[in-house]
C-alpha cells in the first residue's frame, strides 16, 4: 500500500517535472506571442509588465496592411515552393535510380551526396555568387531557388535514397515478373509505398528554405524581391525606435507556416527524422 | 507493337536496357550537382588563387598570396578557435539537455504527443525569429530576463549578455542550444523507445536505483546513436553561421567571430572575393576531415548491423 503511494508520487513528481521542463522551453515562445497582443506602450514599461492591461491586434494589422509583410510572405513561399517543387522531382528520380539500379559510380554518387549534404552554405556562397552572376539571375527568384539546390538537393536525395532502401525490393520483382515495364513499376508501386517518405522530405525541404537566410541576404536587393527571413529585419529597423510588440508579431506571423506544417504532420516529421538521422 | 513479336536481339534494343535507364533517372540530379556544386567548388578553388574584386568579379592571378595573407593574420586562428569553441560548447549544451528531456519524454503520460511537438518548434524556426525572439527577451532595458533576474535579487544591474567577453560567447551558446537540442531529443527517444523493458525490470528487482540504471542500461544502449549525433551536430555547428551573425555579428570586436562569418566579411564586407574563397577552402580541407571520420564510423556500424 505504502509503496504504491510513493511509486504514484514518484510518477506524479516525474510528470510534473516535464511538463515543467516543456514550459521553460516554451517561455521564449509564449513571451513572444504575448508581447505580440501588447498596446506598443505595454512594452516599454519599468518595471516590466507581465500581463498586458489589454490585449489588442493592433500590431498585426500594422504589419500587414502597413508594411511590406505580404510582399515579403509571397516571395518566400515562391521560393520554398519551386525548390521543394524542384528537388523533390529531380530528387525523387535521382535517389530510386541510386537506390534500385546497378551501375557504375552509383556509389560514388551516394558518397558524393552525403559530403555535399554536409557542405556548408558558408563555403559554397562565394563561388556560386560568381555562378549566379554569370548566368545573370543576380537579384531573382529564379536564380535563389538555383543557389538553394545547392543544400537542398543534396538532403533530398540521401533522405529519399534511405527511404526506398527500408522499401521491399520483393512487391516490385513480383510485378516485373507479371510483365509490368520498369517506370510504370515506378509510378504504380513504388511511388505509393514511398509517399510517406515524400511528404517528409517535402515538408523539410520546404521548412529549410523558407527559413533559409545566407543567399537571399547576399544574392537579392531589391526590396520587392526580399525574402521573409531578410526582410522582416529591415521592416523592424527602418523606424527609428524598435517596436517590439511589432518585431514579435512579425515572429509569430512567419512562424505560422512552419508551426501549421508541425501540428499537421507530426507524423510524417518524426518517421523523416528517423529515418534520414539514424540507423544506430 | 510490332516490334514486340520481333527476335528477342531487336526486342532488347528496343527497350532501354536497366542500368541505362537507372543512369537516365539520376541524370537530371546529376546535371545540377556539376552545375550547382561541383562546378562551383571548382571555381573556388580557382578563385582562391586570384585577387578578385566581389564588386567587379575581376582580377589576376596572384598564386599563394591570399593563403599566406590568411594564415599570417591572427584573425584566422582566433576566428578558427572560436569556431571551437562554439562547436564544443554546444554540442555540450546540447547533448546534456536532450538526454535529459529524452528521459523524462520517455515516459507515458496525458499530452505526450503535445509535448513533443512543442519540444521539436525551437528546431524548426527561423535564425531570424530565434535570435528576434532572444534579442527581445535580453533586451537591456525592456528585457524580460534582467528584469526577473533584478526582481530575484541575483543581480541589481542589466546584464551585458552580448556586449561582453565572455558573456557573449555564453549567451550565443546557451541560445544554440535551445534552438538545436531537439534533434538529439528526437533521435535518442527513437532509440530509448527500443530497449527493451524487461532490462529495467530485472535491474530494479537486483536493486539498481534510477541513476544506476541509467548508467548501466540507458547509457550503453544508446551509445552509438550519441557518438552519431556528435559527428553529425559537430559537423552543422561548425558551419553555423546564421545564428552566430544574426545575433552578434561576430562582435564584441571579433569575440564571437567564427569561420563561417569570416568568410563573409572578407568576401563580401571587405569585398576580397579571392580571400573569402582561401578561407572557404581551409574550411573545406577542415569539413572532409570530420566528414570521413564521419564515413568511417557510419561504414563500421552498418557492418557491424549487417553481421
Amino acid at each position: 500500500m505504502m509503496s504504491m503511494v510513493v511509486r504514484q508520487s514518484a510518477r506524479a513528481f516525474r510528470v510534473g517535472l516535464v511538463w515543467l521542463g516543456i514550459f521553460l522551453i516554451a517561455m521564449p515562445m509564449l513571451w513572444a506571442l504575448l508581447t505580440s497582443l501588447k498596446p506598443k506602450g505595454d512594452t516599454l514599461t519599468f518595471p516590466v509588465a507581465i500581463w498586458p492591461e489589454s490585449f489588442t491586434f493592433e500590431s498585426y494589422s500594422t504589419l500587414l496592411f502597413d508594411t511590406m509583410f505580404v510582399q515579403l510572405f509571397l516571395n518566400s513561399v515562391v521560393v520554398a515552393v519551386g525548390t521543394t517543387l524542384l528537388v523533390l522531382i529531380v530528387g525523387t528520380l535521382g535517389a530510386y535510380g541510386l537506390t534500385r539500379f546497378k551501375f557504375r559510380g552509383a556509389e560514388l554518387g551516394a558518397a558524393t551526396i552525403l559530403f555535399t549534404y554536409f557542405l556548408p552554405s558558408t563555403i559554397i556562397v562565394v563561388p556560386i555568387y560568381l555562378t549566379i552572376n554569370q548566368l545573370g539571375l543576380s537579384d531573382t527568384l529564379t536564380g535563389l531557388v538555383l543557389s538553394y539546390t545547392t543544400f537542398a538537393l543534396p538532403f533530398a536525395l540521401w533522405m529519399l535514397r534511405l527511404f526506398f532502401q527500408t522499401l521491399p525490393v520483393e512487391i516490385e520483382q513480383a510485378a516485373r515478373v507479371d510483365g509490368a515495364s520498369r517506370l510504370g513499376l515506378f509510378f504504380e508501386i513504388v511511388l505509393p509505398q514511398a509517399l510517406p517518405g515524400i511528404i517528409a522530405t517535402s515538408l523539410f525541404t520546404f521548412i529549410i528554405a523558407y527559413n533559409e537566410y545566407l543567399f537571399s541576404f547576399i544574392f537579392i536587393n531589391s526590396d520587392a524581391k526580399k525574402t521573409l527571413p531578410v526582410g522582416i529585419n529591415f521592416i523592424v529597423k527602418t523606424s527609428y525606435e524598435i517596436e517590439w510588440n511589432i518585431v514579435m508579431a512579425a515572429s509569430v506571423l512567419m512562424t505560422l507556416p512552419v508551426l501549421i506544417v508541425i501540428v499537421s504532420c507530426q507524423r510524417y516529421l518524426l518517421s523523416g527524422f528517423g529515418v534520414g538521422n539514424t540507423k544506430g | 507493337m510490332t516490334l514486340a513479336l520481333d527476335a528477342p536481339a531487336a526486342r532488347k534494343s528496343w527497350r532501354v536496357s536497366d542500368p541505362m535507364l537507372g543512369f537516365l533517372l539520376v541524370l537530371p540530379s546529376l546535371l545540377l550537382f556539376l552545375g550547382l556544386i561541383v562546378y562551383p567548388l571548382f571555381q573556388a578553388f580557382v578563385l582562391s588563387f586570384h585577387d578578385v574584386s566581389t564588386l567587379t568579379l575581376e582580377g589576376e592571378y596572384v598564386g599563394l598570396k591570399n593563403y599566406e595573407d590568411v594564415l599570417g593574420r591572427s584573425e584566422f586562428w582566433i576566428s578558427f578557435g572560436n569556431t571551437v569553441i562554439w562547436t564544443v560548447g554546444s554540442l555540450i549544451g546540447q547533448i546534456s539537455l536532450g538526454i535529459l528531456i529524452a528521459l523524462l519524454l520517455n515516459t507515458q503520460f496525458r499530452g505526450r504527443s503535445i509535448a513533443r511537438g512543442v519540444m521539436l518548434m525551437p528546431y524548426m524556426l527561423s535564425s531570424v525569429v530565434t535570435v528576434m525572439i532572444w534579442q527581445w527577451m535580453l533586451n537591456d532595458l525592456y528585457g524580460v530576463v534582467d528584469a526577473t533576474l533584478m526582481a530575484w535579487g541575483v543581480t541589481d544591474m542589466p546584464v551585458p549578455w552580448l556586449t561582453r567577453m565572455p558573456n557573449a560567447m555564453i549567451t550565443t551558446i546557451m541560445i544554440g542550444t535551445w534552438k538545436l537540442f531537439p534533434f538529439v531529443v528526437i533521435t535518442i527517444l527513437a532509440r530509448l523507445q527500443t530497449i527493451p523493458e524487461q532490462l529495467y525490470e530485472a535491474a530494479k528487482i537486483d536493486g539498481a536505483g534510477p541513476f544506476a540504471r541509467f548508467l548501466d542500461i540507458t547509457l550503453p544502449q544508446i551509445k552509438s546513436v550519441l557518438l552519431f549525433i556528435l559527428l553529425l551536430r559537430g559537423i552543422w555547428d561548425f558551419k553555423e553561421f546564421d545564428l552566430i551573425f544574426l545575433m552578434t555579428g561576430g562582435g564584441p570586436q571579433i569575440g564571437t567571430q567564427t569561420l563561417p562569418l569570416l568568410i563573409y566579411k572578407e568576401a563580401f564586407g571587405q569585398l576580397h572575393l579571392g580571400r573569402g574563397a582561401a578561407i572557404a577552402i581551409l574550411m573545406l580541407i577542415i569539413m572532409t576531415i570530420m566528414f570521413f571520420i564521419y564515413l568511417w564510423y557510419y561504414q563500421r556500424e552498418e557492418k557491424r548491423a549487417a553481421q
